[in-house]
């Protein structure tokens, strides 16, 4: 694009572009944040998986962590990477790349063979019918607030994997959010 | 749902710890249906019950309230005499029983049904409405007992009631009179009723018309025993007793009459028990006192060697003891104005099913019998408890304060040395102080050991405590299934620690449940087998070093082990080639198979296959095994053995293909160091010689699909569990340790050969291996290859 065109792209707003703030400016009101009663915006924790933006409700996450060391479980699930020692509590570590179709196998990432994890890679510890599990996610990106005018039912395509995990898209200026559900991601 | 807040977690243990007296208590009545019931226990009762009521109050928990309320009304009307004990009533109580549980789960929970909230609501109603009125006799005993119409004024309810039972059992009624010190007057009057106890009952304790000069104080109390006087003088030697009789004049004919129809009718009444039990002294307080000086007599128990007052009840106790119960229950709520008259007699006592009862569907009885499916009907409660606290004796807790301070003293002397080889500087360690420091070192090890098994201790409790729970299960589901089983309980005193306790009442209720439904006969059956019409199911523990045993057996009809191969092949569990080739115990062993089950009918009490394989995964868990042995037509033992404690064990630490895993070392029998070529192959299994025996032989790295490293030797660790042995190879050994096993959670529950994981201080977990599970699937393997 030309700088000038660049320049008047910036100036004038794109359609989906969240401009409300500046619509209540406008409409004169004198600063109360004017959502509709039932626009309350709910927070997501987001991160990413080989480079894609996901999220999840912060409700469901219980803390996030620097992977610690995991100790691998034989014959268990492809997806359980293996187990770690929490502040005194064991709780399982899975991967759910695989599921959601970014990768073939799971990675090597307990075992002496494994290789040290990577320095923005972390364990969200996430809260689940069946107790607290960590899911590793490649970093963290932080917290999104999404609007219920913002989010999306999933396009067809999308569905990777033979699990429902994803539930919807948030869409928040020009990020685009795949949402998960923690249950169907961590089902066996 | 919200976990209930601390307070209310505080209600749910003190509830529970009342539910569970209260049970206790019920369970000997129903035990003794039929004779005569203890009235301490009837008190003992309703106390907790209207501590319930006040505690439920307390915490705004208005259905466990109310329905407290309702049951207190009940048993105050049975131990003041108003009411009877009879089937319908000890029925409905234990009903009451089981909606207070279910009342107190929801609340652990923090929810409330609304079907729970009508259940409870229709059971206080039913309390309200059972009663039966008692025979108006023509002359109350009371009058022609010879007291002062003052004293008189003063008794309660309850203590007048007891006094006309006495009165008119024709015990004889004596005045005791005792003066004491006013500085020890506490004591001596309660070493008086501990001598008075086992020669009678104490009804009142009252403060002496006549004083006890100027520094004493006298009491009255009146008393009824049937011991002679000799006796009762010998029995009160030592104490400043004196006695004066209470003359109880003659009754007149008509009273006379009215007592012997009294007697002759089948309703029970209220009396003192022959039987010396002796069930923990409750700590309850005297029933709301009017006046003056009491002590809290009723808070104990009565060793009243009072057999009944006529003969003739007497034998016709034997005989209609039960016939009370053939009124069915049913009338006494439409049957107000009399005692039905005696029904044949029927068989008696313990647990019975409804074959031996008159037949009960009436349709007054229809409230009755509906409440009883409904409450089949949902889903059976776990029987574990609602809360996580154990009662822990004040004298251990103590010993544990001591062996703390003991550990500050070593900590002072360790700190001593520090600072002095700190001050000393450069100076390099003198011998003394490497002496100095390695004494108190060992001096730390030893308290910290001593501390570790102390608290271990303070973890244990009985496992009376889930026999008992146990027990009343079991009436419920002998009804049901209409059998008549004695239900004989022993080694309750045996202790485990809490958790294994806890995982136990799950599968001990699945065993009991499966023995009465499939392993005991009908009792027409057991007849026709020259067996005992009623069968006998035991639950017994016993400590085997350790370990503990626990078995679950039955002398019903046994396991069909023929059935069993049918069953297993149909369903393909097993090829026929294998069937072939298994013994008799083999056989027996599949019905620990997930998927296996050889009911006929599915009743939603067991019976879905899913019984036993989840037993012994659940037992598997806390590393015990299962074992069953059985004989057609004789009975079937299933032995549960497992650990005694689980928090900390001793652990060898081994190392394969480079992980590391902990075996727990009371399974291991042995280690040895085997060469690589010492491992023969018998038909194409792998086997070593040791000392002449063949022992089988797995890989720990090919059992666990890692990858396998060459080694010079192997280690075996020969694990071995009742009479099966094993050996598994490992590349190498790194010691011995002391660790605290922790479960795998939830989601980690189907990894096979794996039963927790523990710390060895590195942060990164150790897995602990599950040696039975190992050990048959070691033994399996070696099973199919062949």
């Amino acid at each position: 694009m030309s700088r000038f065109a660049e320049l008047l792209d910036d100036f004038f707003f794109r359609p989906d572009e969240d401009v409300s703030g500046l619509q209540d400016f406008a409409a004169g009101s004198d600063g109360v944040a004017s959502a509709a009663p039932e626009e309350v915006p709910e927070e997501y924790l987001s991160f990413r998986l080989e480079g894609e933006a996901y999220a999840v409700p912060i409700r469901a996450v219980r803390e996030i962590s620097k992977v610690p060391p995991l100790t691998e479980i034989p014959r268990a699930e492809p997806h359980l990477l293996g187990v770690m020692n929490l502040r005194g509590e064991l709780l399982p570590a899975y991967d759910i790349k695989v599921r959601l179709g970014l990768a073939e196998r799971a990675p090597l990432v307990a075992g002496p063979d494994a290789p040290v994890p990577p320095r923005d890679a972390r364990i969200l510890v996430l809260r689940t019918e069946t107790g607290p599990a960590g899911v590793w996610v490649d970093t963290v990106s932080g917290v999104v607030k999404l609007k219920p005018s913002m989010l999306e039912p999933p396009p067809p395509g999308l569905r990777r994997g033979d699990k429902d995990c994803v539930v919807g898209i948030g869409r928040r200026g020009p990020s685009l959010y795949i949402l998960l559900d923690p249950e169907q991601a961590l089902a066996p | 749902m919200s976990p209930p807040s601390k307070a209310l977690a505080e209600f749910v243990a003190e509830a529970t710890e009342i539910l569970e007296a209260l049970g206790k208590d019920l369970l000997v009545l129903d035990e003794r249906r039929g004779q005569e019931a203890d009235p301490d226990r009837v008190n003992g009762i309703f106390r907790a019950a209207h501590s319930l009521k006040g505690l439920a109050g307390l915490f705004g928990q208005e259905r466990i309230s109310r329905l407290a309320h309702g049951t207190e009304d009940l048993l105050d009307r049975l131990r003041l005499g108003k009411l009877h004990l009879n089937d319908a009533v000890l029925d409905t109580l234990i009903e009451a029983l089981d909606a207070f549980q279910a009342l107190l789960a929801e609340t652990a929970r923090g929810t409330e049904t609304d079907g729970l909230t009508r259940r409870a609501d229709g059971m206080a109603e039913r309390l309200g409405r059972l009663g039966e009125v008692s025979v108006a006799l023509d002359e109350d005993p009371l009058e022609r007992l010879e007291l002062d119409a003052q004293v008189r004024s003063v008794f309660t309810e309850y203590e007048e009631h007891r006094l006309r039972e006495n009165v008119r059992k024709g015990v004889s009624m004596w005045r005791v009179r005792a003066a004491f010190d006013l500085s020890d007057f506490d004591m001596g009057l309660a070493d008086l009723n501990t001598r008075l106890k086992p020669l009678g009952e104490v009804i009142s304790t009252l403060p002496s018309a006549q004083p006890g000069g100027a520094h004493g104080i006298a009491f009255d109390l009146i008393f009824g025993t049937q011991v002679s006087l000799p006796e009762l003088e010998s029995g009160l030697k030592g104490t400043p007793a004196e006695l004066a009789r209470l003359a109880v004049r003659p009754a007149t004919i008509r009273s006379a009459e009215a007592l012997v129809r009294a007697t002759e009718s089948p309703a029970i009444v209220l009396g003192t028990l022959g039987v010396a039990s002796a069930p923990e002294a409750s700590t309850g307080t005297s029933p709301p006192s009017k006046r003056g000086v009491r002590a809290a007599v009723e808070g104990g128990t009565h060793q009243s060697l009072l057999p009944l007052a006529s003969e003739r009840s007497d034998t016709e106790q034997g005989e209609t003891g039960a016939s009370a119960h053939g009124v069915p229950g049913q009338e006494s709520e439409s049957d107000e104005e009399h005692v039905p008259s005696a029904k044949g007699p029927s068989l008696v006592t313990y647990l019975q099913g409804p074959g031996g009862r008159a037949p009960a569907a009436t349709p007054p009885g229809a409230p009755h019998a509906g409440a009883g499916a409904a409450s089949s009907a949902l889903a059976e409660p776990s029987l574990r408890s609602l809360t996580q606290t154990v009662r822990v004796d004040i004298g251990k807790l103590d010993g544990l304060i001591n062996m703390v301070g003991e550990l500050l003293l070593i900590k002072a002397s360790l700190q001593r040395l520090a600072e002095s080889a700190r001050q000393d500087g450069v100076v390099p360690l003198s011998k003394l102080f490497g002496q100095e420091l390695a004494r108190e070192t060992r001096g730390l090890e030893r308290k910290l050991e001593a501390l570790q098994e102390g608290l271990l201790e303070a973890r244990m409790v009985p496992v009376g405590q889930v026999f008992d729970k146990l027990a009343r299960l079991v009436r419920r589901i002998t009804r049901e299934a209409g059998k008549e089983i004695d239900f004989v309980i022993g080694g309750g005193e045996v202790e485990l620690d809490k958790l294994i306790v806890e995982e136990l009442s799950d599968p001990l209720m699945h065993l009991i449940r499966n023995a009465i439904d499939h392993g005991v006969e009908s009792p027409d059956m057991r007849l026709a087998a020259g067996k005992p019409r009623r069968a006998v199911v035991s639950l017994r523990a016993e400590q085997k070093g350790n370990h503990v045993v626990i078995q679950v057996s039955d002398d019903g009809a046994g396991i069909d082990e023929l059935r069993v191969r049918e069953v297993a092949l149909t369903r393909g569990l097993i090829t026929h080639a294998q069937a072939e080739e298994m013994g008799r115990r083999e056989l027996l062993n599949l019905i620990f198979l997930p998927g296996f089950s050889t009911a006929r009918s599915v009743s939603e009490l067991s019976g879905r296959g899913v019984g036993l394989d989840v037993v012994k995964n659940n037992l598997g868990n806390l590393s015990g095994i299962i074992d069953v042995w059985s004989e057609r037509g004789k009975g079937t033992a299933f032995h549960l053995t497992l650990p005694v404690t689980l928090a900390i064990i001793r652990a060898l630490v081994v190392g394969v293909s480079a992980r590391t895993y902990a075996v727990p070392l009371n399974s291991v029998l042995e280690i040895l160091s085997v060469q690589p070529r010492e491992i023969r192959t018998m038909e194409r299994r792998e086997v070593l010689d040791v000392r002449g025996q063949t022992l089988p032989f797995v890989r720990l790295s090919r059992l666990f699909g890692l990858p396998e490293r060459p080694v010079s030797r192997y280690f075996v660790v020969v694990v071995g569990l009742a009479q099966e042995r094993l050996g598994i190879a490992v590349d190498e050994l790194h010691g011995q340790q002391d660790i605290v096993t922790k479960p795998l959670g939830g989601r980690l529950q189907s990894v096979r050969g794996i039963s927790g994981a523990t710390d060895l201080g590195n942060r990164r977990p150790v897995l602990v291996l599950d040696v039975a599970a190992l050990l048959e699937e070691g033994l399996a393997l070696e099973r199919r290859r062949a």
